[in-house]
């Protein structure tokens, strides 16, 4: 990136106008991102991953993010997992200003309001399907028996109330995938975000994983997914195309 | 406490489950902490051991007596000073005097006589059998009340036996039982040197501090009467001295004691004694002082073991955060916080530690049960208790920075890490 870029980025808030939240009449906002950078300072030259990116997702959306590799979808979404920081810009979640967050405050958001589904799964291999899922609760500070229920149900809800003694071993990468999901949604946050998680799994499972994406949001729930396929992302409702750390076309197709 | 939390019991399990995956490993690792913790349980129930059966003996000499040499009191190291051994000695007229203080119940002489003129031992026969180890002392009749010593059958001699230099004799109970295996020996004859004794009577056995065996053995000794062991060693009146106090009146007596002899011996006013009086009581310090050096080099030495099984913890611990990295970037990402990643290993790295403890509790405690084998011993409560919260503590201070490290790691790279 060249030093013209860095010059071109916002260095006063005044140019910003403060989010009116929640917007009385209008769709209910529940991600409001304003001119967004995450710049990786490489020692010798400085990686701009992203470069001023707004955009606003309502709840009950379901948003598809595409480009090519290396365009800043992981990027983005670990930005709106607040699993990392932006180095400049504001972001707002559930009328929340989540870019002045401490670690702890994020970690507190990361573990009530996000629900995060990895590519590779990411289950703890010692751990049961049930102990994965009741993580998020115990750490959410929730008591032993509320804490299995919660668990149980949310498995049941992704097809698994007969595989909850298993390890991840002993299941199979879809079904791995339901494990990922039930963990993400059993402290019903108010977003869904998943980094390619049809990725590692074959085309018939992935269609697997994409119906009960689909049951989620029938269900209410709002869903971020970043693909890279173009029939993946043809089933959600709004895809968001990256190129170079900026977004290249923003399109409703349901 | 909100630190803490509900979780500190769901840490545990995990904490148990990686030992468990781990064991040998794990076991490895706090050989230090184990090799700490049987060195405190050991040497604690060693000392504890030496500690009551000191006390005991000790104690049944009575807390009224008082026994008195030419040398000071307490443990000699090394060479005595010229002044001190070119003192003069004690004397049969010095026990005379002092059972005349009014303080003084009994106070008689014992002369020493198990060496001859020419430092040889001197040989005692009897029933057939021949020994040098046998403890040869010259007293008065008088000993007897001291009350440190009975007789278990016969007599003592008596003061006409002494006066009339009658080659009588009181036997102890290992002697008894070395010469004279079957039956009794009053009456019987034994060779004292060239000289030949009758047996009057035969003392009770005296509990043995520790090891038995040997002519220290308070039980393998011949008392005999003084003026008859001042014609067996005739250059020698180098003795030494007991005196028991009137009930209720040791500080007093010692007073006395202490000047009737500070004259005799012409001490001049203000120079210090030239001569020592040990107590039950003073022997009782002298010997908690030695202990509690022994107490201190088990210290040094446990910390050691602890020391070392602390760093080996460390490394461990480091290793599996290293390895586990991106297990704490799964946990971060879904809501734990640097604290419950903080108390995960900390509790990880205690309960590594608590388990070497616990082994070193249970090795400590079979090699105690070894100890009371050989001597009379117990396990003081505050040894395994000192073990295994030192344990867990050294698991808690070398834990700190590795848990401190994996608290802090960023969740995105630890995700990302291979
Ligand atoms: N930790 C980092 N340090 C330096 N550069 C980084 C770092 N993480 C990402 N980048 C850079 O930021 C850009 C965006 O990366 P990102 O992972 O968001 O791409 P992506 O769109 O998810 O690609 P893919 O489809 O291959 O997963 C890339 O150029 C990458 O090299
Ligand atoms: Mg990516």
């Amino acid at each position: 990136m060249t030093e013209a870029t860095v010059e071109t980025s916002p260095t006063s808030s005044g140019v910003i106008a403060k989010p009116e939240l929640p917007s009385n009449g209008k769709a209910d906002v529940l991600i409001l991102m304003r001119n967004l950078w995450k710049t990786y300072d490489m020692g010798a030259e400085k990686v701009h991953a992203l470069h001023g990116v707004s955009f606003e997702v309502t709840r009950g959306d379901y948003l598809a993010i595409t480009g090519p590799s290396g365009s800043g979808k992981s990027t983005l979404m670990n930005l709106i997992g607040c699993l990392d920081t932006p180095s400049q810009g504001e972001y707002w979640l559930n009328g929340k200003n989540v870019s002045e967050m401490d670690d702890d405050e994020l970690a507190r958001i990361r573990n009530q309001e996000v629900g995060f589904v990895f590519q590779t799964f990411n289950l703890l291999a010692r751990a049961t399907a049930l102990h994965n899922v009741e993580l998020p609760l115990i750490y959410g500070g929730i008591p032993g028996a509320k804490r299995h229920e919660m668990a149980k149900q949310a498995l049941a809800e992704v097809d698994l109330a007969d595989r909850m003694m298993h390890r991840p071993n002993e299941l199979s990468g879809g079904q791995r995938q339901r494990v990922a999901i039930a963990r993400a949604l059993v402290n019903h946050p108010s977003i869904l975000l998943a980094d390619e998680p049809t990725g590692a799994l074959d085309t018939s499972t992935s269609y697997d994983i994409m119906n009960l994406f689909e049951k989620l949001h029938e269900a209410g729930n709002t869903i971020i997914l970043v693909t890279h396929e173009h029939d993946i992302a043809a089933r959600a409702h709004r895809i968001i195309s990256i190129r170079d750390g900026l977004i290249e076309k923003d399109e409703r197709i349901r | 406490m909100k630190l803490i939390r509900s979780d500190i019991l769901e840490n545990l399990w995990l904490a148990l489950a990686t030992l468990r995956d781990n064991k040998l490993r794990s076991f490895l690792t706090v050989i230090g902490v184990i090799i700490g913790v049987v060195t405190v349980m050991l040497i604690a129930s060693i000392i504890s051991g030496i500690d009551t059966s000191f006390t005991k003996e000790v104690e049944s000499f009575g807390t009224r007596s008082m026994y008195i040499s030419k040398y000071n009191p307490g443990i000699h190291v090394g060479r005595l000073s010229r002044e001190e051994r070119m003192r003069k000695p004690l004397t049969y007229d010095d026990a005379i005097f002092l059972s005349k203080l009014p303080t003084i119940e009994v106070a008689v002489p014992f002369l020493e006589i198990t060496n001859n003129f020419f430092g040889q031992k001197i040989l005692v026969s009897g029933g057939g059998k021949t020994s040098a180890q046998v403890g040869l002392q010259g007293t008065l009749p008088d000993f007897e009340r001291a009350g440190t010593q009975t007789v278990a059958e016969g007599r003592f001699f008596s003061q006409f036996e002494n006066d009339q230099n009658q080659s009588v004799c009181v036997v102890g109970s290992k002697v008894a039982d070395d010469f004279f295996p079957f039956g009794s020996p009053v009456d019987a004859t034994i060779k004292i040197g060239s000289e030949e004794f009758r047996v009057v009577g035969v003392l009770q056995k005296r509990e043995q501090f520790l090891f038995s065996g040997g002519s220290d053995d308070q039980n393998n000794v011949i008392y005999m009467p003084y003026n008859v062991a001042r014609k067996l060693k005739p250059n020698s009146e180098d003795v030494e001295l007991m005196a028991v106090a009137k009930p209720g009146m040791m500080a007093e007596a010692m007073d006395q004691v202490t000047d009737a002899l500070r004259v005799r011996r012409q001490v001049p006013f203000g120079s210090p004694d030239n001569f020592g009086i040990e107590t039950t009581e003073s022997l009782i310090s002298t010997f908690h002082s030695i202990t509690g050096g022994i107490a201190i080099a088990m210290v040094v030495i446990s910390s050691v073991g602890l020391m070392v099984g602390g760093i080996g913890v460390m490394n461990i611990m480091l290793v599996s955060v290293t390895e586990r990295t991106r297990e704490i970037g799964v946990r971060k990402a879904i809501g734990a916080r640097r604290q419950d990643i903080l108390w995960q290993f900390l509790i990880e790295a205690m309960t590594l530690t608590g388990f070497g403890g616990f082994l070193g509790l249970a090795i400590g405690w079979l090699l105690t049960l070894v100890v009371k084998l050989i001597m009379p011993s117990y396990v003081p409560l505050w040894a395994p208790l000192a073990g295994f919260i030192a344990s867990v503590g050294i698991g808690m201070i070398f834990g700190l920075w590795p848990a401190w490290k994996a608290a802090r790691l960023d969740p995105i790279e630890s995700l990302r890490y291979e």
